[in-house]
């Protein structure tokens, strides 16, 4: 698939945008092409949702300059956006879960053509065509609330084409598909440019920007690094550019301690439609990693050692005895914490400060008789928690929302590590951390691997597991396909065996 | 899935890397806000009435009624509080308190028009039985909110109709008399000119708080408050801590109920009507956000004492019960305007950027 | 595994209706039989019509109330708005000596209730506020401001005009004993109203609007509706309902009381709520409210019948509402835990 020199539809030139005094774009610049897929790149916090908001309308830039097909936008205004063509689907897809799938795809148009009425009988036939054209198979009746995300975000795209889209602008797509939907994702994707649609793949996975995109711009830190043609870039340099560093292939790794009984045995797990027949061993001393594309059951895994979502079937061992997990408290009374994935929404309570935060799930082991808090032990294990993750704050009285990513994240761990778990499951500990945190994260578990904890790390970020792991463990829709150890844990080799 | 669970729509936060003495001050500010502004409003009120008319507003007998007339009034609002502190809300708590007053008084009368020695001798016991109405009701309540999944405003209006059926029923529709003395002399009695009552008030207003700071239940509660999801990935029960809270709920209801008594010795269903709407006014003067997770109990009490003034001050400048009512709407409305305006000027300073991580539907 | 769960007859979930409006069906003739078996009297026209006129009033209070519940908010000012549109059209038109008839004295109440429910709807949307609290403010700061400011006094004459209606019967039977069952006209408008409300929900853009709003008010936003002037509209929309009512109410009872209808709002909420609306907003249906209002009205007048005393009347409505709301929030829970354990893609691409 080779680029086009047809004239672009979007150009967006030397934008500049501050919230507060912080820059989140600084002198940024791309060019859309109709019929091409843009890979906008970068990690969180990058200034990908920002740029996007000023293509859509939502934001206005404090300098800089938008053309579209050629002409120099004044103030683009969201509707201006829609009518212009520009369609942005969000990571939540933006549907109404109580209307149906014709309703849904319908609707936004009759609302941009400024309609006083509303057919069913219409808006079905109008939605059954876009469906028709795209090749697929959606029912028209269904209540969106009721189809599987791949299907909700098809519906999406529909809306978008009814819309008369140009730009199809899609955030972080592939983050909740599985291998196989992420393929029909794809098979549309095609059938779009073929019919010269525009569109922007906002992203942080390598493989949308090698795999299916024409051109890659890349943004660090508000900051526009670089815009080229995707054939000219390769998985090193992507992740250089990305990150700002050589890809760092650095390993250290703990020793584990191979007593008879692993710390944790995990034989036939399985949740159907989740995960089947997962097994493996977690030592004390060592660290595991499990790894696979976002879906792929890695997340549910974890969740079902946790109690969150139980296991139907299959056993788990802890220092060889059987433990039952059917909730929360039960794991926890085995010895197992977890870090969630978003520790927005589930690991922090922004409101509260950090020491209220560090003490949150351990409350009941600085209990007295009465049910009353001994304030001095809560304060001994506040302070312990704030040295040992040196965390950094004025105090632990002031609010956690005040806190930088790494630093909130470290709140969540001293949460954890507060009620001293034998096993501690981490999924994805270093996303939207900064460099420094991420290093020491990463050098903290290796400290409590070495006191005789048993860590499972749950990553995309491959050289992250290399730094840290003993062995990483690759999962594909729901079953464990591979076991790496050794000299084999390696970035090429887990990137290989993910996308397989 | 959002969190609907209150009815309004929760607004998303949001974390970034800006400025942190901006963000700091909000969150320290908030808590003490509320407090300061409710002691600027009872002070303010006061001094408005006074100077308006100080011999009828400065009289002691004045004064005295302020303090035994807010007691009964403030309890309730610190249950709302509790409700609206996990983001729920109470609207049967009067039922219950009157459920309770009901309970004490028929069995008491009915004792002592048998045997007057042993109805005396057993008034702790039923003053207790009392209580037990109160956290009979609020297990109802908690079970049909926590574990049956209503949403509190439907399960709490239904109960609040089921609770004050019962307790027209059993009063025949009538005004019952004949409580404890031991309890309408407690309301007589004053310790340095302060009315027992009021000091009841004040002490379990200092039990609530300490309840809620310093015990392991009361975190709880206020930590699913600000987030239920982290709460339930914090290990912490959030179905039983929430039903608790509904239980207290019911508990400091049935208190209410015994402050009914000790002010007036008689009770009847349909008591303290206009209560529901005075008690939330208070709850949300006083510094609880309405969408859950904050509160002070300092801030119910003094919002307790200022539209007590108020109702005081209306009397002394003769304005009528309706014109109460109205200020009442009025004061509701006006602070959560306010509460609003101020909350958006300050995230008017900070990017809207989150750190959405999507699970795949399946785990949600 | 398909996307969506086809149950094995579709013309079975067709009549299941959208929010399970045939099971309501079912359970208010299953009431119905079981009354008019228990006590055979039940069963007569004169049951039938003087239930109907009582659902008169509730049914277009709940047609306003709906559509807020829809939008995601719900609003417990309507009896507020609606006795004080009526009674202060009537004391002025009364102070006056004008009687512009039914539906002129009618457009005047609908226009107080329009400027009350706008300011329900300003407060809220402009500044983002809980729909009950501010509701409950509204309740009371309408009540005040009339007893206050308009009247506290009972009229007992209202215009002569409203007397005529009161009077008037779509059709009346006369049965072998004498007595006669009345069927009063003012039923019609509130079909009529029913039926266009039904009509605007379906098939106007304001009606889908409403929906995406509960739905997803955010989706609604970035898809370009204007959330603001809808949800103002809304609150206009139910205070102007709500003076329709009043009116309603005023010319049945043949008299203008300040201090009536505040008080009973439960009746109302439980018929929208029973009628499968959910508090958090995006579903309801004309025909699912109208269905709630008739059982509650047939479980008040059966209870009347079997002599029960008003207070159970209220309790027995509670406890309606408590098990009805109860079933649905559990069988919602078994239907979120059978979806969320099946997640694998399914064929959705034709070749």
């Amino acid at each position: 698939m080779t680029t086009n020199d047809l004239a672009p539809i979007i150009e967006v030139k030397n934008v500049v945008k501050s919230y507060g005094g912080v820059r989140a774009l600084d002198d940024v610049s791309m060019t859309l092409r109709p019929g091409n897929v843009h890979c906008l790149a970068g990690e969180n916090g990058c200034g990908k949702s920002t740029l996007i908001k000023i293509i859509s309308g939502v934001e206005q830039p404090d300098s800089g300059e938008i053309f579209i097909q050629g002409k120099l936008q004044g103030r683009l205004t969201p509707l201006g956006a829609i009518l212009a063509g520009i369609q942005v689907i969000y990571q939540d897809f933006s549907l109404f879960p109580n209307l149906t799938v014709a309703e849904n795809i319908t609707i936004t148009s009759q609302v941009a053509n400024r309609a006083s009425f509303f057919s069913p009988k219409k808006s079905k036939i109008d939605a059954q065509k876009i469906v028709k054209e795209l090749g697929l198979n959606l029912d028209m009746d269904a209540k969106v609330e009721s189809l599987s995300v791949s299907s909700k975000q098809l519906t999406a795209i529909c809306r978008a084409l009814v819309n008369d889209a140009k730009v199809i602008v899609m955030d972080e797509p592939t983050t909740a598909l599985t291998h196989t939907e992420v393929g029909y994702l794809f098979d549309v994707v095609k059938r779009l440019r073929e019919r010269g649609v525009a569109l922007v793949f906002v992203s942080h996975k390598l493989e949308e920007a090698l795999q299916v995109s024409q051109d890659v711009t890349i943004l660090r830190n508000g900051q526009h690094i670089i815009s080229g043609l995707a054939k000219d870039f390769d998985r090193e340099s992507l992740t250089m550019h990305i990150t700002g560093r050589q890809v760092n292939e650095s390993r250290e790794i703990t020793a584990p301690i191979m007593t008879v009984q692993p710390l944790l045995k995990v034989l036939n797990l399985t949740l159907g439609g989740a995960f089947e027949d997962v097994s493996f061993t977690v030592h004390r001393g060592e660290i595991l990693g499990i790894t696979g594309l976002l879906g792929s059951g890695r997340t549910e895994i974890a969740e079902a050692l946790f109690g969150v979502s139980p296991a139907r079937s299959g056993t788990i061992e802890v220092d060889g005895r059987p433990v039952s997990i059917r909730s929360i408290q039960d794991s926890q009374k085995v010895g197992i914490g977890y870090l969630p994935e978003d520790r927005l929404t589930q690991g922090l309570f922004q409101d509260k400060s950090v020491g209220d935060n560090l003490i949150a799930a351990s409350l009941d082991n600085h209990r007295n008789k009465w049910g009353f808090l001994i304030s001095n032990s809560v304060a001994r294990t506040i302070q312990e928690m704030f040295t040992r993750l040196r965390i950094k704050a004025p105090s632990s009285l002031v609010p956690v929302r005040s806190l930088s990513g790494g630093n909130a994240q470290r709140v969540v761990l001293g949460k954890l590590l507060a009620n001293h778990p034998r096993v501690l499951i981490l999924n994805g500990p270093t996303v939207g951390v900064d460099v420094g945190s991420k290093e020491q994260i990463l050098s903290l578990l290796r400290d409590e691997a070495n006191n005789g904890m048993g860590i499972i790390v749950i990553s995309d970020d491959s050289p992250e597991l290399v730094a840290v792991c003993n062995r990483v463990l690759i999962v594909r829709q729901g079953k464990i396909v591979d076991e790496l150890s050794g000299s084999n844990v390696s970035v090429s080799r887990i990137q290989d065996l993910t996308t397989a | 899935m959002k969190d609907k669970r209150n009815i309004a729509n929760p607004m998303k936060t949001v974390n970034n890397q800006a400025d942190s003495l901006v963000r700091g001050l909000i969150g320290r500010g908030k808590s003490n806000q509320g407090t300061a502004r409710m002691l600027l409003i009872l002070l303010a009120a006061f001094a408005f009435f006074t100077f308006l008319e100080p011999e009828i507003f400065l009289n002691p007998v004045n004064l005295s009624n302020i303090m035994i007339a807010s007691p009964e009034i403030g309890v309730l609002s610190i249950a709302m509080m509790l409700a609206m502190l996990t983001g729920g809300i109470d609207l049967s708590i009067v039922a219950i308190a009157n459920l309770s007053a009901i309970t004490i008084t028929t069995i008491y009368s009915e004792l002592a028009a048998v045997e007057q020695e042993q109805a005396t001798s057993l008034v702790l016991i039923i003053i207790i039985l009392g209580l037990l109405v109160g956290v009979g009701a609020g297990l109802l309540n908690g079970f049909l909110i926590s574990y049956v999944g209503i949403a509190p405003i439907l399960a709490t209006l239904g109960t609040m109709q089921i609770f004050n059926g019962i307790a027209i029923v059993w009063t025949g529709g009538k005004t019952l008399y004949g409580a404890p003395e031991q309890l309408s002399a407690m309301g007589k009695i004053g310790v340095l000119n302060v009315p027992v009552l009021f000091i009841a008030f004040v002490a379990i207003a200092i039990a609530v708080a300490t309840f809620l700071n310093k015990s392991s239940l009361g975190r709880k509660t206020q930590l699913l408050g600000t987030n239920s999801v982290a709460a339930t990935y914090s290990g912490i029960n959030t179905k039983l801590v929430l039903m608790m809270t509904y239980v207290i709920t019911g508990l400091l209801g049935g208190v209410a109920g015994i402050l009914f008594l000790v002010r007036n010795p008689t009770s009847s269903a349909d008591y303290g009507s206009s209560y529901v709407l005075l008690v939330i006014v208070v709850a949300v003067l006083g510094g609880t956000n309405p969408n859950g997770g904050f509160a002070t109990v300092a801030g119910v009490v003094l919002a307790t004492l200022a539209l007590q003034t108020l109702a005081s001050g209306f009397i002394a400048i003769r304005l009528s019960a309706y014109e109460y009512a109205i200020a009442q709407g009025s004061i509701l409305i006006l602070v959560m305007i306010l509460d609003q305006l101020s909350t958006i000027r300050k995230r008017k300073k900070l990017p809207q950027k989150s750190l959405k991580v999507k699970t795949k539907e399946a785990a949600s | 595994m398909r996307n969506s769960i086809k149950l094995p007859f579709g013309s079975w979930s067709r009549l299941r209706g959208h929010n399970n409006e045939g099971i309501l069906a079912l359970v208010l003739f299953a009431l119905v039989g079981t009354i008019s078996y228990l006590n055979p009297v039940f069963f007569s026209f004169s049951t039938l019509f003087s239930t109907m006129r009582g659902s008169i009033v509730p049914l277009i209070f709940a047609l306003g109330v709906l559509i807020v519940i829809i939008s995601g908010g719900i609003d417990v000012s309507f009896a507020a708005i609606a006795i004080f549109s009526a009674y202060t059209t009537v004391k002025f038109l009364n102070d006056g000596a004008i009687d512009p008839g039914l539906l002129g004295i009618t457009l005047i109440a609908v226009l107080f209730g329009l400027v009350l429910g706008f300011f329900n709807g300003l407060v809220i949307s402009l500044f983002k506020l809980p729909t009950l609290i501010v509701t409950l403010g509204t309740q009371s700061l309408f009540k005040g401001i009339l007893l206050a400011y308009i009247g506290s006094r009972y009229i007992a004459n209202p215009p002569l005009s409203l007397d005529e209606v009161a009077k008037t019967n779509l059709v009346t039977i006369i049965g072998e004993d004498g007595r006669g069952a009345y069927l009063h006209v003012l039923v019609i408008p509130a079909i009529v109203l029913a039926l266009l409300i039904a009509w605007m929900l379906k098939r106007t853009m304001f009606g889908r609007a409403v929906y995406a709003i509960g739905g997803d008010s955010e989706a609604a936003r970035r898809a370009g509706f204007p959330v603001v002037r809808v949800q103002i509209f809304v609150y206009g929309l139910a205070g102007a309902l709500a003076a329709i009512a009043g009116v309603m109410h005023v010319t049945l009872g043949r008299n203008a009381n300040p201090q009536d209808l505040v008080g009973n709002e439960l009746d109302v909420i439980a018929a929208v709520v029973l009628g499968g609306a959910s508090v958090f907003g995006g579903r309801g249906s004309v025909l699912g409210t109208t269905l709630g209002v008739l059982i509650i009205q047939v479980i008040n007048n059966s209870l009347i019948l079997a002599g029960v005393p008003t207070a159970w009347q209220r309790a027995a409505v509670g406890i309606l509402l408590i098990v009805g709301v109860g079933i649905q929030a559990l069988s919602a829970k078994r239907k979120t835990h059978s979806r969320s354990t099946s997640s694998i893609a399914s064929k959705v691409l034709e070749d």
